[in-house]
């Protein structure tokens, strides 16, 4: 067996068998406040696979962002509170972890970048100073062995002559070059997961397209997983696997890019590809979903997005749909809703 | 679109904007960063032109140079407040002269977090325009405020409260009924939509349409995100490095780019498509600054189909037919 053949097999085993890698069950992240508890993230159960890419999507407020900070445990605390759940990654629960078993984790394992490079990079620093710490830090490495890293780390990010760029600090920056150096400092220990909060979305378009190509170019060849956080679908349609949908502080559906972007079932999904202007002809009225999100200090009872839904009904303030697989669906397809029927029909 | 032959409501021909970088003990003048450099439009009445391009391509310091929010370094605006009144060269008027046309250009900002004043009413906010250009006052003052909160999609009782009281796609509501106040002809739109939330962006997006039909305003739209530009824009100018390289109709800038930045920029937007998906043909490298633009076409180092002369020779902008024009030493050679 060749050594080409025994990667298609493990591609395959790893496709076939689809090892979950990172695993919410039930988590809740609470705020708390004097103006009382925002329930930030409020019963939160997803799965990310073995070299998959999860978007996460949801508007501003929706808990997405407040989850993957639970993930890498960088919630403050107080306010901040897990108050409950499980975060199984290779099945350890990592909210039993000890804060030095953590670090070994976070960083190494799990690596994460943010929307806004320049506040997520240390000014005093060189760029180079940054990675080298963390690769020190975490493999050991001697601080000439660790500097060469770094040098190879940001050629391989795509920064021209990385052996000067590696001595520069981040103001002398573009904002797509210093996205690139938050990348290379995330890729510098060969993380299995690396979460992105919104990693485009306050770059130019032209540079978003370059990050995103970037990110996939660098799990072709790690075949790491990805969390993608961002408000953006188009952002999703074209980098993810699975997609889950998140508002108010919950899922509420769950599927596979193409199933979620043919047939949206949750009436809050459907309503958000009907504002997207890219679908609409012009002159036609954007459809737009009325109202605007709940306060995570006050959401409303049973189903949350009842008040602003157009077939919600008595039970839906009663009960909380719970997320359930749809039934005539061949897909891993989850979502939560007391009227799919008449979802539907929307 | 119709009144494209008839007298446009603004023409701009010709802005700049340098602003001069000072150095040294005696502040010595080094040099300029040429954020506008000789920018030509139009925009006709009831219409919306766009103003698209990359951070520091000068869109955003074009439209404050027209309301004068920043003096220009050369051209001109004439403006026509009625299509048959007479010609107004804005860029003459001292700032005293400028004052009656403000209540014509008004303009909205992108943070609607930051350009409302935290210690102010909403209702005072709205109304300070009215009082300052003694249009109204007392009872009658409070009566066009709350006729405009309705206007835009608010409650009337909400006058009383304060700005940190409202959502972001609320506060953007309110910055449109300031700018309506005054019952502008145009109203400048800098990334006017660009924080909000998906639904929440849908819902401003209407409401700036509904206004422009009601009350017959242009726009100036100044924006990154081109999927809301190609939905609300009549006509559309690609700026890149304080200059025009691409403008015509909305249908020829999206269907038919023909400068090579334009298509480059229109093939990196991503599209909420799944099946579509695809590599982009990425530009390589950023914006170069504007303290030191390339030489030639400013487009030249960026640019998959570059040749020799565009590295020294400045391209002629080609008229395409139909109003369609674009800077690019390659379309000279086709025709």
């Amino acid at each position: 067996m060749t050594l080409s053949e025994t990667k298609q097999d493990t591609d395959r085993e790893r496709r076939g068998a689809a090892v979950p890698l990172l695993e919410l069950k039930d988590l809740r992240t609470y705020f708390y406040s004097e103006e009382g508890v925002a329930r930030a993230v409020d019963g939160v159960s997803y799965t990310l696979l073995e070299g998959e890419t999860l978007g996460v999507v949801g508007e501003s407020g929706c808990g997405k962002s407040v989850t993957a900070l639970s993930v890498m445990q960088l919630i403050p605390i107080p306010p901040g509170k897990i108050v409950d759940g499980e975060i199984l990654f290779r099945g350890k629960n990592l909210l039993e972890l000890t804060g030095a078993e953590m670090r070994k984790i976070r960083g190494n394992e799990i690596a994460m970048i943010f929307q806004e490079p320049m506040t997520a990079l240390n000014p005093v620093y060189t760029v180079g100073n940054q990675i080298i710490e963390t690769v020190m830090l975490h493999q050991g490495l001697s601080k000439l062995a660790a500097r060469d890293r770094a040098i190879e780390m940001l050629s391989k990010v795509g920064i021209p002559s990385p052996e000067s760029r590696v001595d520069d600090y981040p103001h002398q920056l573009s904002g797509g070059m210093r996205q690139r150096v938050m990348i290379a400092m995330a890729m510098s220990c060969g993380p299995s997961l690396l979460i992105a909060d919104e990693p485009s979305t306050a770059l130019d378009v032209t540079i978003q397209a370059q990050i995103l190509n970037l990110i996939a170019e660098l799990q072709e060849d790690t075949g790491m997983s990805v969390l993608l956080i961002t408000h953006d679908l188009a952002v999703i349609a074209e980098t993810a696997d699975h997609v889950a949908v998140m508002y108010a502080g919950k899922v509420v559906e769950y599927a596979g890019t193409p199933e979620l972007f043919e047939r949206p079932r949750h009436p809050y999904t459907i309503g958000l590809f009907r504002s997207l202007p890219d679908l609409a002809a012009p002159g036609q009225r954007l459809p737009t979903i009325p109202g605007v999100v709940p306060s995570a200090f006050h959401f409303p009872s049973g189903c949350r997005f009842r008040t602003r839904c157009s077939i919600a009904t008595d039970l839906c303030a009663r009960s909380e749909p719970p997320l359930a697989k749809v039934a005539d669906s061949t897909d891993v397809h989850t979502v939560a809703c007391h009227h799919l029927a008449e979802a539907q029909t929307l | 679109m119709s009144n494209r032959n008839g007298s446009p409501l603004i023409e701009v021909e010709g802005l700049k904007k340098y602003f001069p970088i000072h150095k040294g003990l005696f502040s010595r003048h080094v040099g300029d960063v040429r954020a506008v450099d000789g920018v030509s439009f139009r925009v006709g009445r009831r219409e919306t032109l766009s103003l698209v391009g990359e951070s520091g391509c000068g869109k955003t310091t074009t439209g404050r140079v027209l309301l004068r929010l920043l003096e220009p370094t050369a051209g001109r605006a004439v403006y026509r407040p009625d299509p048959g009144s007479a010609p107004v060269e804005l860029f003459e008027l001292s700032q005293r002269e400028m004052r009656p046309y403000r209540r014509d250009l008004q303009i909205i900002f992108q943070d609607p977090y930051a350009s409302l004043n935290p210690r102010i009413t909403v209702g005072n906010t709205i109304g300070e325009p009215l009082k300052v250009h003694g249009i109204a006052k007392g009872s009658a003052l409070q009566d066009q405020v709350e006729d405009l909160l309705l206007k835009v999609g608010l409650r009337p009782e909400i006058a009383n409260r304060y700005p940190h009281e409202f959502s972001g796609g609320q506060r953007q509501r309110i910055g449109i009924a300031r700018a309506l106040a005054l019952r502008p002809k145009l109203i400048v739109c800098d990334e006017a939509v660009s924080a909000l939330d998906v639904s929440i962006q849908a819902q401003v997006i209407n409401l700036l349409k509904d206004l422009q039909e009601e009350f017959g305003i242009s726009y100036i739209f100044i924006a990154h995100d081109l999927s809301v530009v190609k939905y609300i824009s009549d006509h559309v100018a690609v700026m890149y490095l304080g200059r025009i390289v691409e403008q015509g109709t909305t249908r020829q800038i999206f269907e038919d780019p023909r400068h090579p930045y334009t298509q480059a920029l229109l093939s990196a937007i991503p599209k909420p498509d799944p099946k579509e998906r695809r590599r982009h043909i990425p530009l390589e490298g950023d914006v170069p600054s504007p303290i030191h633009p390339p030489s030639g076409c400013h487009f030249h180092t960026r640019c998959p189909v570059v040749e020799d002369r565009c590295r020294v020779e400045f391209p002629a902008t080609h008229d395409l037919g139909d109003g369609h024009t674009a800077a690019c030493h390659l379309l000279g050679q086709q025709a």
